[in-house]
């Protein structure tokens, strides 16, 4: 099942054409790493699927429904299936992580327990924290947990890992590969690593010069004959 | 979801010490040191320190909750993500929008209360019932044109530094040009000239006439309104223009 459709994509900062007709689609359960070099336009695309960014032109539907259409009250029910994890994650520094995530399961008005989530996530001993007290790699585990909590159809990650160090961006891994397993949810994530697109990833959108100019499987791509997806995006894009 | 929203939003107000401090402890002490100052003072229309002052106090609390814990925190919010990050959960703006109004309404009665308390038990201020419900009336409606105002002025900033700095100089300003330091007609002409501009003078103006039941309508006092009026609808397009903009 189609997830997300977009076709022909549009969208500009007064003369600044940044998406230039972009087309995409993310099914059920695909595990997608958009990639580009910084200013291609990926975290405009990403807010334009985060449903908080107007576009120019074109078609964007998510989960069936046509989202430049949408009154703000649809909009609401359609959020309700998404989840995001932004860089840099902020969330309000004088509440502390227990209150936090009572207040997102208050919004997501999600069913799921907060000391379960806390459990899974192994926050227990930062639960009495502030938010801001914690270091950059617990706060996108916080981060991470929060978007969990509303068991999402989608979940999208802009920069997820970036800042973290080895262990903590394989624990962050780890939970959203088992994320995905276990849910079936789709995942959307841009990221300057492309170890991790190669790890983690079931397809790469490339966007240069505001066009996608490679949809593929990772598999595809390593097929044509690169050594890996840091080859591939080596010589696909110039500095 | 209002009230857990409401719950958090004070919960945060109250851990956060720079708005305590310029907001619920600095005006009543000042409001106690300068009774002691020029308690026995007696000012335009023959009023005491106490009905002229204590109105005006009351004001100036809801002046710096308004400016610092509703307009300066949307800057802070703004700059730091927060605002993107809770867009994009399922909590509707009218949600975030009146829980912060009712938190700076709650917050603001509450130094209503304060002032009104510690001017009966120091300054012997008079409790009329009548009176004080008109004036908790008006305040409510002070309330409301001050957080537009507020929301217009912070919506031009998108750096917290230059916000601050800003919150800093508008707080010595309308102090000085707003008749809670000392009266307006005592000060020199230019601080007179700027006091007709800064609409917290005539909201103090106003205040202190519907506080002593001295509210009559005369050139002066529908100027006053008229100006109030006219600031508080250039704002509300300013807040239209600039949500448009940010979409």
């Amino acid at each position: 099942m189609k997830v997300i459709e977009v076709n022909n994509l549009k969208k500009s900062y007064g003369s600044k054409n940044v998406l230039k007709g972009i087309n995409f689609q993310a099914r059920e359960g695909e595990v997608i790493g958009v990639i580009g070099k910084n200013g291609a336009g990926k975290s405009t695309f990403l807010e334009i699927l985060m449903t908080i960014k107007q576009y120019d032109a074109g078609n964007v539907v998510i989960l069936e429904e046509d989202i430049q259409s949408l009154s703000i009250n649809k909009l609401e029910q359609v959020r309700k299936h998404i989840s995001v994890v932004l860089q840099p994650t902020q969330f309000y520094a004088n509440l502390k992580v227990e209150e936090l995530l009572k207040l997102f399961k208050a919004y997501y008005n999600s069913p799921m327990d907060v000391k379960k989530i806390m459990a899974d996530f192994k926050l227990e001993p930062h639960r009495k924290k502030y938010f801001d007290k914690l270091s950059g790699g617990w706060k996108q585990i916080v981060s991470l947990a929060i978007a969990f909590l509303s068991e999402p159809r989608l979940l999208i990650l802009d920069e997820p890992t970036t800042g973290l160090d080895p262990h903590m961006r394989d624990l962050l891994w780890t939970y959203i590969t088992n994320y995905n397993k276990k849910t079936g949810g789709t995942v959307i994530l841009t990221t300057h690593n492309m170890d991790e697109i190669e790890l983690y990833c079931d397809k790469v959108l490339l966007l240069n010069n505001g066009v996608n100019e490679v949809f593929d499987t990772t598999e595809g791509i390593l097929k044509d004959g690169y050594k890996s997806i840091h080859e591939f995006y080596i010589s696909k894009v110039s500095i | 979801m209002l009230l857990t929203q409401l719950r958090y939003d004070l919960l945060m107000f109250s851990r956060e010490l720079f708005y305590l401090v310029f907001t619920v402890f600095v005006p009543p002490i000042t409001y106690i040191f300068m009774g002691q100052l020029f308690g026995d003072t007696m000012y335009a229309g023959n009023l005491s320190y106490a009905q002229t002052y204590t109105p005006s106090f009351i004001l100036l609390i809801t002046f710096t909750v308004i400016f610092f814990a509703f307009g300066f925190d949307q800057v802070t919010h703004r700059t730091t993500g927060v605002e993107k990050r809770i867009r994009i959960s399922p909590v509707s703006k009218t949600t975030l929008l009146l829980s912060s109004i009712i938190r700076s309404v709650i917050i603001t009665s509450i130094g209503f209360i304060l002032i009104l308390v510690i001017g009966i038990a120091m300054y012997n201020v008079e409790f009329h019932i009548i009176e004080l419900i008109t004036s908790y009336g008006f305040f409510i409606v002070l309330n409301a044109l001050l957080l537009i105002i507020s929301s217009a002025v912070y919506s031009f900033f998108n750096n917290m530094k230059s916000a601050l700095v800003f919150s800093i100089v508008i707080l010595q300003i309308v102090i000085l040009t707003g008749g809670f330091a000392m009266p307006i007609n005592l000060m020199p002409t230019f601080i007179q000239t700027i006091a007709n501009f800064n609409p917290l003078y005539h909201m103090n103006t106003l205040f202190i006439a519907v506080w002593n039941g001295q509210l009559t309508f005369n050139n002066s006092t529908v100027l006053s309104f008229g100006y109030i009026s006219a600031f508080a609808l250039l704002s509300l397009i300013v807040l239209g223009f600039m949500n448009k903009r940010k979409n």
